[in-house]
């Protein structure tokens, strides 16, 4: 292959990555995105309307037609992801399987995989049990996480806030052992039907930490302070919890604030807005989700603060 | 002479707080409204409605004969709202009718004279109007307001905890199908039935099917444990926008304080504004004194 060709080929693969990972917002990379979460919905879609029977019977062909071009569209992004991913490290020493491997290991790289590979499967064996097959079709949910920061930022909630999240979740681990084990001495005898065994004095214990009744009436005196201990935990658990997810949340809110109102510190230092540190906090804007009113807040405290200080 | 009585109707109308009639003006129709979703609901009760049928008539009545004066009022008023230069009487006028309020104010209100033209109207379309009228009170609440706009501010934090809850109802609701779907065709024979008992058991932990299945026990388990989890995300969003908006105002009231204090001078106009804005974003008088000790304590560390 000639020089040419081959660097024409290497501009072609480095904007389909630009594409794909969407890190460069441009109208095209817009339109991959809309395109391929539109097809996402539509898919879920047509797994629940396919799942009611009377449907499924009327437009079997259809749904099938749509299947088959739904993997054809996901096998393709999967193949030209792993193609284009030797982009993402492109250092004089990084080998272009790098970028492949994570993006083949990572969480959305398996989700892509999953998600589309067994409709082949099912090709290759026919007898294939059709409800693990629809079972991974709906893998293809997930996809849409790619493009909604939800599922990440409540992760780095609980990383962030891991201490209080892992004692909450040690709190419930603990009494659900405890409590489980008592309501299946006290109440075994009285009611064997319920309490067999302490696993299923278990599943009593999660039906009430859940819903605050726990389907079964105690019969002892014992029995009911049990219940009842039981169903003030259930609140303070969910204090906790939420508790803890505000606290992440206003942090990440916060942290978020800082980090724009340093940028917009450093760029007001000069006194001069260039044009290209305007785009860069348009950028930092659209990364972190902040509002309009919000930023104009920073940069008129920030402003106030400069000119008192001078 | 009239052109300076509708300026004055509208300041009273719209609370200006150097009318001392506003307060009154507000808190009498505060209390009408009051009284009419009171009777709305006493009304309802076979018994009471058999007994005073006729004061409740005559209360609705003298209610709506209320409500139009005060409709009829705003909508005259508020021609004061724009000198003919900014765009005329009906500028306001306009603005006012096409509003939340103005659309309350006349759905509450004038449907009860198509009843007069028109007996035969079903009654409880009417009855549904008339309770619209609690609605009026929110002019006068800024809790609410305030609400709304906490929630705007954290409108994308929302959209995120709806997407949660869209995926973990889709595939709670699915698994079920697949877990349950043979053993329950009734409640799990389709996804679509299955997504009415995923929202059931996120919304009260426990769900109106119980699983008869080893599986379909652990999931509803789960799906139960999503729902606390889902609970807890959106109060602390809540929670979290409302601390949020508190310190965005107070920022806001300092950046005022501070360029008031920078001359050293406060003279009458900015005092006003000051307090103008202090009641605006209801920060009481320790905050306030806080504030500006703080900012004057500043000012003298530093020359």
């Amino acid at each position: 292959m000639s020089d040419a060709s081959q660097s024409s080929l290497r501009q072609i693969k480095r904007r389909i990555f630009e594409i794909l990972e969407g890190d460069v917002v441009d109208s095209s990379s817009r339109i991959c995105e809309l395109f391929i979460a539109g097809l996402v919905v539509a898919n879920v879609v047509a797994i629940i309307l396919e799942s009611v029977h009377s449907i499924h019977e009327a437009y079997e062909a259809y749904f099938h037609v749509f299947d088959l071009f739904s993997v054809i569209v996901f096998s393709l992004e999967y193949v030209l992801r792993v193609w284009t991913y030797s982009e993402k490290h492109t250092g004089p020493g990084d080998s272009p399987w790098q970028g492949r491997k994570e993006y083949v290991f990572s969480v959305f790289g398996l989700v892509d995989f999953f998600s589309t590979v067994p409709f082949y499967l099912q090709l290759l064996f026919p007898g294939a049990d059709l409800r693990v097959l629809r079972m991974f079709r709906l893998l293809r949910i997930f996809k849409l996480s790619r493009y909604n920061s939800a599922m990440e930022d409540m992760l780095e909630a609980i990383k962030s806030e891991w201490d209080s999240f892992s004692s909450a979740m040690f709190l419930l681990f603990i009494s659900c052992l405890l409590f489980s084990s008592l309501i299946y001495i006290i109440e075994g005898h009285d009611q064997p039907e319920v309490f067999p065994s302490i696993p299923a004095a278990m599943h009593w214990f999660m039906l009430t930490i859940i819903s605050g009744w726990g389907n079964v009436d105690p019969v002892t005196y014992l029995g009911t302070v049990l219940v009842i201990v039981t169903q003030v935990l259930a609140i303070a658990l969910a204090a906790i919890l939420t508790g803890v997810v505000a606290t992440a949340y206003t942090a990440q809110v916060q942290r978020r604030e800082s980090i724009y109102e340093m940028e917009v510190r450093e760029v007001l230092a000069d006194g001069v807005v260039t044009e290209e540190e305007k785009t860069k906090l348009k950028t930092l804007q659209a990364k972190y989700g902040m509002s309009d009113e919000q930023v104009d807040a920073i940069a008129n405290q920030v402003n106030a603060e400069n000119s008192a200080q001078q | 002479m009239l052109g300076k009585l509708q300026k004055n109707v509208m300041e009273i109308l719209a609370g200006a707080p150097h009318q001392p009639l506003s307060r009154y003006v507000e808190w009498m129709i505060t209390v009408v409204v009051l009284v009419n979703c009171s009777a709305v609901i006493l009304d309802s009760v076979p018994e009471i409605h058999a007994e005073h049928k006729e004061f409740f008539h005559e209360l609705e009545f003298w209610s709506v004969m209320f409500f139009t004066v005060e409709y009829v009022l705003r909508v005259w008023s508020l021609g004061a709202r724009f000198s003919p230069e900014e765009g005329g009487a009906w500028k306001g006028r306009k603005g006012y009718i096409f509003s939340a309020f103005g659309l309350v104010d006349f759905f509450a209100t004038m449907p009860h004279y198509l009843h007069m033209f028109m007996p035969g109207l079903d009654l409880r379309i009417l009855r549904v109007l008339r309770l619209l009228r609690i609605l009026k009170l929110s002019k006068y609440n800024t809790a609410l307001q305030d609400l709304f706009q906490a929630v705007y501010a954290e409108r994308r934090a929302f959209g995120s905890a709806a997407f949660l809850l869209l995926i973990s109802t889709v595939v709670s609701a699915s698994l079920m199908h697949f877990a349950e779907g043979h053993e329950q065709p009734d409640a799990f024979g389709s996804i679509p039935h299955a997504i009415y008992w995923a929202i059931v058991t996120i919304t009260s932990g426990y769900g109106n099917i119980e699983p008869v299945t080893k599986a379909g026990e652990v999931i509803a388990l789960m799906t139960g444990f999503l729902g606390v989890c889902m609970a807890a995300i959106m109060t602390g969003i809540v929670a979290s926008a409302f601390s949020t908006q508190l310190s965005r105002k107070k920022s806001a009231y300092l950046v005022q304080l501070r360029k008031v204090l920078e001359d050293g001078v406060v003279s009458e106009a900015e005092r006003t504004t000051l307090k103008h804005l202090q009641t605006q974003y209801r920060l009481s008088d320790a905050e306030v004194q806080k504030m500006s000790d703080e900012i004057l304590a500043a000012k003298a560390d530093k020359p």
